[in-house]
C-alpha cells in the first residue's frame, strides 16, 4: 500500500505506536494523497488501524495485556455503574433490578454523614494542600545547599526510606507511637507530667496525625521531583550570580525558586486535580467511630455504605458522583495547566 | 580599570594537574586573549581569575590586591559566560539590573545605568523582554549589558561568540571590539579559535596542556612563532611542516628536496630540523619545489591548494594559498617557491624556534 511506504519514508515511528492516529498534517496530508486514500470518518480510521496493526502487530503484541487489563477490571466493570440508578437485589441481579432514576442521589445528599465525608474530603485535601504540598519543595531546596555530598545522600535516602513502607505498616507505628499505654509520645506526656492522651480517639488530633504522618511519610520521596528540576538549573547561573554579589539566601531566592516554579506549578494543579482522592487505606487503617466527625472522607463512606452496610446503590451513587467531581477537577486542571505552563497529561 | 598579574600559578583537581605555574603581567586597559585548544587550562586560567575556582599556588593580584582568597563579588569584576547565563525568569531590564539590585543601589541608579548600557548596545527596545524572546546575538549583547552596568575593573569573557553562527560572530567580534576601544577596560577573553584572537586582542597567551607556550601581540605570533605548536596554531591555514635537515645548500627535506634558507641558517649544518613556511607565503615559480595537486579548493578571492610533496621514501602534504584563481587542476604538478624571508626553523626534537 501507498501509505505504508510513505509513512516509512516519514520515519513515523511514534505514529505507529498511536494505533494509526495520525498525527502530523505532513502525513495526514501524504496519506490523503496516496493512491488508497482511507477516506475520512470511522471507517478511515478503522483502516488506517488495521493497516498499521498489520504492519506492526509486535507493538500491538506488547500493548494487547495493557488493553486487556483495562477492559478487564475497569471498563468490564463500568457496567455495574448503572446500579447507581437502581434499586439493586443481589438476588435480582443489575439487569433484574428495577430503575429508580435519581433516588439513590436524593438519599445521598440528604444524608448527613456524605455531607460530612465530603467537607471531610475537601478539608483534609486543604490542609494537605496547605500544610504537606510545601514541605517536598523546602526540603529539596534545603537538600540543594548542603555542601557535603556524603551527607546529602544520608540525608535524602532517610528521608526516602519512609515511601517505601507499606502503609498497613506506617498505620500500625503510629497507633503504637500514640498509643495511651506505650506510645512513646504519651510515655513522654506522662514524663513531663502531663496527662496522656488517647490520639487516635480524639476527633480534632485526626486531620493533623494524618497530614503530618503522611509528610514525614512521602515529603522526601516527592522531593526527588524538585530535586530534578533543580539539577536542570543551568550551574552558570549560579556562577553569574556569585559574582553579581548575590549570597546563598539570594541564589536561592531569585535563582533555585524561579527556575523550579513551573514545576511547582504544575504539581500543585496536579494536586487539586486529586482533591477528591484522600488516602484511603490509610484513613480506614487509622479512622475509628470516634474519630468519623473528622475523618471520614467520601472513600471510606462508599467503603462503609456499599460493602459494610451492603447498600449497594448507594455506594455506587457516591462512587460515581466521586467519579464525576474527580473527572471534573482532573480535567479542570490539565487545562488550567496547559493555559499556566504550556504543559498538559493530554 | 585595573591591571592584572598571575604569578607561577597552579591549579590541581586532586592529583591531576591542570595549570603548571602560569605567569603573566595584563597592562591596564590591555585586551588579552587566551587561545588553546580545548583542556589546555585557558577556561580554567579564566575562572581563577573570576573567583570561581580555588588557587593550588601561586599568587593572582588585580591591581595592588591580592585576591586568592577574595569571593568573586568582592573582586570587582564582571564575566560573560559561553552559554550567556542570563536569568530566564528575568526580563532584559532586570537582568542587567540584577547586579546593582543585590548591592542595594536607587532606582535611579539603576535605571540610569541600565539605559547607559543598553544604549551602547542597542537594547533599547528590548528591555521588557525575556532572554527566549531574543536571537543568539541578543543575547549576547544582553550578557555583555550586564556586565558593563557593574563598570568593573576587569572583564572577563569565556568563550563568548562560540554559541553563534560563523556571520553573527564576525559581527560580535567587532562590537566586542569597539566595546573594549570605547570603555578601555581591561579586558581577558578566552577562545580556541585562533581568528578571534588575532583580530581582537592586543596580546594573545597561547596555552597547551596547562602551560603558557608564548605570550606576544597578534603579529608577534604570527611572525616569530616561538614554537611549532604556536606555529601551527596561529595562522589559518596552518604553517606548513617539513621534517628534514639544514645542508650547506639549503634545507634538504626528507623527501630528498632542497629548499631555501637564508645565510644565517649556515651555521647550523647537519642539525635535524622542521621547516616551516605559511601557505599564503609561497609562490609559483619553475625553480620551486614539484608538488602534486590534490584539491584545488577557489574561494573567490583567493585559491587554496592542497598539494603533495613525494620523495622515494616519503610524502609530505603541503598546502599553499594564492591570492586570485590558479589555473590548475587536481593532479597538475606545479611547482611552489618558498620565501626565503618568510621561512621559520624549529628544533625536530624540542620544536622550539632556532632562527630568528
Amino acid at each position: 500500500m501507498a501509505e505504508v511506504a510513505l509513512d516509512r519514508e516519514s520515519g513515523g515511528g511514534p505514529l505507529r505506536a498511536m494505533g494509526g492516529v495520525i498525527a502530523t498534517p505532513e502525513l495526514a496530508t501524504l496519506r490523503t494523497a496516496g493512491s488508497q486514500a482511507p477516506g475520512f470518518g470511522i471507517r478511515g480510521w478503522i483502516r488506517v488501524l488495521l493497516a498499521d496493526i498489520r504492519r506492526d502487530w509486535q507493538l500491538y503484541v506488547l500493548l494487547a495485556p495493557m488493553i486487556i487489563w483495562f477492559a478487564v477490571f475497569l471498563y468490564t466493570p463500568m457496567y455495574g455503574l448503572q446500579i447507581a440508578f437502581k434499586q439493586y437485589s443481589l438476588f435480582r441481579g443489575i439487569d433484574g433490578s428495577p430503575w429508580v432514576g435519581f433516588s439513590n442521589f436524593v438519599t445521598l445528599f440528604n444524608n448527613e454523614y456524605f455531607l460530612r465525608a465530603i467537607k471531610n474530603t475537601l478539608l483534609i485535601s486543604f490542609y494537605s494542600l496547605v500544610f504537606a504540598f510545601p514541605m517536598p519543595v523546602i526540603l529539596a531546596l534545603m537538600f540543594n545547599e548542603i555542601q557535603h555530598n556524603g551527607f546529602r545522600k544520608i540525608a535524602q535516602t532517610i528521608t526516602y526510606l519512609p515511601h517505601f513502607i507499606s502503609v498497613v505498616i506506617i498505620a500500625g507505628l503510629v497507633i503504637n507511637f500514640l498509643s495511651p499505654s506505650s506510645g512513646i509520645v504519651n510515655v513522654l506526656l506522662a514524663k513531663m507530667g502531663f496527662e496522656k492522651i488517647y490520639f487516635l480517639t480524639i476527633p480534632d488530633y485526626f486531620r493533623p496525625i494524618f497530614i503530618g504522618s503522611n509528610i514525614w511519610k512521602e515529603a522526601g520521596f516527592e522531593s526527588i521531583i524538585y530535586l530534578a528540576a533543580i539539577a536542570g538549573i543551568n550551574p552558570a547561573l549560579y556562577e553569574s550570580a556569585r559574582i553579581d554579589g548575590a549570597s546563598r539566601w539570594q541564589m536561592m531566592r531569585y535563582i533555585t525558586i524561579p527556575s523550579i516554579l513551573p514545576t511547582v506549578v504544575i504539581m500543585l494543579i496536579i494536586r487539586i486535580g486529586n482533591m477528591i482522592e484522600v488516602g484511603f487505606e490509610y484513613i480506614v487503617l487509622l479512622y475509628q467511630p470516634a474519630t468519623f466527625e473528622t475523618a471520614d472522607v467520601i472513600a471510606t463512606f462508599i467503603y462503609r455504605a456499599g460493602l459494610q452496610n451492603n447498600q449497594y446503590s448507594i455506594g455506587a451513587a457516591a462512587g460515581l458522583f466521586n467519579a464525576v467531581v474527580a473527572f471534573i477537577l482532573v480535567y479542570g486542571a490539565n487545562r488550567l495547566s496547559r493555559r499556566v505552563s504550556q504543559t498538559s497529561l493530554w | 580599570m585595573s591591571s592584572v598579574h598571575v604569578r607561577d600559578l597552579k591549579k590541581s583537581y586532586g592529583h591531576a594537574p591542570v595549570l603548571h605555574g602560569i605567569s603573566l603581567d595584563i597592562e591596564d586597559g590591555e585586551f588579552v586573549i587566551l587561545v588553546g585548544p580545548s583542556g589546555c587550562g585557558k577556561s580554567t586560567l579564566l575562572r581563577m581569575i573570576a573567583g570561581l575556582e580555588g588557587v593550588t599556588a601561586g599568587e593572582i593580584r588585580i591591581g595592588s590586591r591580592v585576591v586568592n582568597n577574595v569571593p568573586p563579588k568582592e573582586r570587582d569584576i564582571a564575566m560573560v559566560f559561553q552559554n550567556y547565563a542570563l536569568y530566564p525568569h528575568m526580563t532584559v531590564a532586570e537582568n542587567m539590573a540584577f547586579s546593582l539590585v543585590l548591592k542595594r543601589a536607587s532606582k535611579a541608579e539603576i535605571t540610569q545605568k541600565v539605559q547607559q548600557a543598553a544604549a551602547i548596545l542597542g537594547l533599547e527596545t528590548m528591555l521588557d523582554r525575556h532572554p527566549k524572546e531574543l536571537s543568539g546575538g541578543q543575547r549576547q549583547r544582553v550578557a555583555m549589558g550586564r556586565a558593563i552596568v557593574r563598570d568593573p575593573k576587569v572583564f572577563l569573557f569565556d568563550e563568548p561568540l562560540s554559541n553563534l553562527d560563523a556571520k553573527l560572530r564576525v559581527q560580535m567580534r567587532s562590537e566586542i571590539k569597539a566595546l573594549h576601544q570605547r570603555l578601555k577596560t581591561t579586558t581577558i577573553y578566552v577562545t580556541h579559535d585562533q581568528i578571534e584572537a588575532m583580530t581582537m586582542a592586543d596580546r594573545i597567551v597561547v596555552m597547551r596542556g596547562g602551560v603558557m607556550e608564548q605570550m606576544g601581540t597578534p603579529l608577534d605570533l604570527y611572525d616569530q612563532p616561538a614554537n611549532l605548536f604556536v606555529a601551527s596554531f596561529i595562522g589559518s591555514p596552518a604553517m606548513n611542516q617539513i621534517p628534514g635537515s639544514i645542508g650547506a645548500k639549503g634545507f634538504v627535506a626528507d623527501t630528498g628536496h632542497v629548499l631555501p634558507l637564508p645565510t644565517s641558517a649556515v651555521a647550523q649544518i647537519g642539525r635535524s630540523a622542521v621547516y616551516g613556511i605559511r601557505p599564503e607565503h609561497m609562490t609559483l615559480e619553475p625553480s620551486g619545489m614539484p608538488v602534486r595537486v590534490k584539491t584545488v579548493e577557489p574561494t573567490g578571492s583567493e585559491t587554496l591548494l592542497l598539494t603533495e610533496l613525494s620523495g622515494p621514501q616519503t610524502s609530505i602534504d603541503i598546502t599553499a594559498v594564492f591570492r586570485g584563481r590558479v589555473a590548475a587542476a587536481p593532479g597538475d604538478t606545479i611547482h611552489l617557491q618558498p620565501d626565503m624571508a618568510m621561512v621559520h626553523l624549529f628544533d625536530k626534537e624540542t620544536g622550539h624556534r632556532i632562527m630568528a
